[in-house]
């Protein structure tokens, strides 16, 4: 059979000409500064729920104000601040071809990070766009979309330089790069400018969906396919099953959104779409869960031992919990009881901090001692950070799923609302006191970075 | 199996379960612009998410096609050798 790969000698560039590390560290400062401003953000919010406010009365600090801060600041200040900076490792590496233009690379940096600090600034000051995860102020929403189309030309470009079969990993990125604009500018534009009432609903749904599912999933999964091989010396199972996943999230993910609006006046051929498709993904996410599986059967050991791989698979555990959880969920039985409820919000929180989190965490622990050319300054430092983000993540989705199904069913009886506000604050205290531990483990990792960055200075 | 059996298996299959599917899905999707045709208020609001969709797989069918055209999927495992081997000869010369 015809072999049509690149041979290596192709590649004329050594790492450092292919990799801006400088870039990449700059990326992870950013990204670790805005997670620092979420949680920080979310452990306000969760003092508002438990009814000790230390801002009560502040229009500025209005929690409602401090929670769109909090999913925004995640979403476009860590993850893709931390994807990014990964993606400057890994594309040049793997096409053997530099980016499009470092000058480019550079003003992207800069530009994102304006349009994250424009959008918070935005936020707090009462501009916030009315679409959830959409709340950029509808000014910077222009220049977040040109952003997103030169992250697209400035890393296509390698990829589109190749020849021969691509490696999963830049399938991934390459539908990335095509659907994240292009979700974008569907959520931004359309409900604003197009369309109103249920079809801005609509396309709201399929918004927030396809943000998750087409932006952070194919990023966070290429990622995967990219650094786990690398560290347990392995190839992938089977590189003919991942690309079943890919092209299965590819025709199954973008109908799902809809089941965000079941019992709504959308046509229930369509619910029954969106609730069809969403359980077939569960099925290809499956696969993908076994690859990587079987690609580490028989050296379980490394997750013990091997910091990032254990970072990587406890959030692959997560991801197939949620999926699962997701195909339950989308089911018109579950949201009779579910919907609007805690649920929801420990479902969200396992998504994107027990994924995907997880995995920007694992790289930058395999990557900063490569790019500040010096082993980690505490281990045991990386330790707690581990332990406190897994255990404070797993108890916090816990109680707010249980939280959910006995707000569900409380309004199921007909029972007063207040009813269950009231059994809900126990329920909320213990959700913020999983916070702080979760904000314990970035504190633990900000100190690791500052003690090996002051021990490289010091060897320098 | 030869590469002609796989293939009449795979468009035998791709016939049972896709024309099925995509007529009943156009059947329904019929209705449902006639539908909001006759409505006096825009039913705009069931047809976007639809549209949305299909244009999207639409984009990504051609996409899978022109791969599949292209040689992509010939060699299905040898890419992943390729990216360590890869990898391998960027860390040596580090």
């Amino acid at each position: 059979m015809a072999t049509l790969t690149i041979p290596k000698t192709q590649s004329v560039y050594t790492h450092e000409e292919l990799v801006d590390e400088k870039i990449i560290k700059w990326y992870f400062a950013a990204a670790l500064t805005f997670l620092t401003t979420s949680m920080l953000a979310g452990l306000l919010v969760s003092l508002q729920l438990i009814r000790h406010n230390p801002f009560a009365g502040i229009e500025l600090f209005s929690p409602g104000r401090w929670r769109m801060v909090h999913t925004n600041a995640v979403a476009y200040g860590f993850l893709a601040n931390g994807f990014l900076g990964c993606l400057h490792w890994a594309i040049p590496r793997l096409t053997l071809q530099p980016v499009l233009d470092r000058r480019l690379s550079w003003f992207i940096f800069a530009a994102w990070q304006a349009v994250v600090g424009a959008t918070a600034a935005g936020i707090l000051l009462g501009e916030a766009q009315g679409l959830e995860w959409g709340e950029t102020p509808v000014w910077v929403d222009p220049v977040a979309q040109l952003g997103l189309m030169l992250v697209a030309l400035n890393f296509g470009t390698p990829i589109a330089r190749m020849k021969g079969p691509m490696y999963v990993t830049l399938w991934y990125f390459m539908a990335a790069f095509i659907w994240t604009p292009l979700t974008y500018a569907m959520g931004n534009f359309i409900p604003e400018y197009f369309v109103s009432g249920t079809s801005a609903g609509a396309v709201g749904g399929l918004f927030i969906h396809d943000l998750v599912g087409l932006f952070v999933t194919p990023l966070g999964w290429g990622l995967m396919y990219y650094f786990v091989p690398i560290l347990i010396k392995k190839p992938i199972w089977s590189h003919g099953l991942s690309l079943v996943g890919f092209w299965g999230l590819a025709f199954f993910y973008p109908l799902q959104g809809i089941h965000h609006f079941l019992y709504t006046p959308i046509p229930m051929f369509l619910q029954y779409g969106a609730v069809v498709s969403t359980i077939a993904v569960e099925l290809v996410v499956t696969t993908v869960i076994i690859n990587f599986f079987g690609s580490i059967w028989g050296n379980w050991s490394i997750v013990r031992t091997n910091l990032p791989v254990r970072y990587f698979y406890t959030g692959m555990v997560f991801y197939f919990l949620t999926c699962l959880q997701c195909s339950f969920q989308v089911t018109l039985t579950f949201q009779k009881i579910i919907h609007f409820s805690d649920w929801v919000v420990g479902h969200a929180h396992m998504v994107m901090f027990g994924v995907f989190s997880m995995w920007i965490m694992g790289m930058m622990i395999y990557l900063f001692p490569r790019l500040l050319k010096r082993e980690w300054a505490s281990q045991s430092l990386l330790e707690w950070h581990f332990w406190l983000s897994t255990v404070g993540l797993a108890v916090m989705a816990g109680d707010l799923i249980l939280l959910g199904l006995f707000q569900g069913w409380s309004w199921a009886a007909l029972e007063p609302w207040d009813a269950s506000t009231e059994f809900s604050v126990p329920f909320w205290a213990i959700r913020a006191i999983a916070g702080l531990a979760m904000f314990g483990g970035l504190i633990a990792l900000i100190t690791n970075i500052f003690k090996t960055l002051k021990a490289a200075s010091a060897n320098a | 199996m030869n590469r002609s059996g796989a293939w009449t298996i795979t468009i035998v299959f791709g016939v049972i379960i896709l024309i099925p599917s995509l007529l009943g899905f156009a059947m329904k999707f019929g209705e449902l612009i006639t539908l909001t045709k006759n409505v006096s208020d825009s039913g705009g609001f069931a047809i976007t998410p639809v549209v949305n969709y299909l244009l999207a797989s639409l984009g990504f069918f051609c996409l899978l096609m022109w791969a599949a055209l292209n040689g992509m999927f010939r060699d299905l495992e040898q890419p992943k050798y390729n990216m360590l081997e890869n990898e391998r000869e960027l860390d040596r010369n580090v």
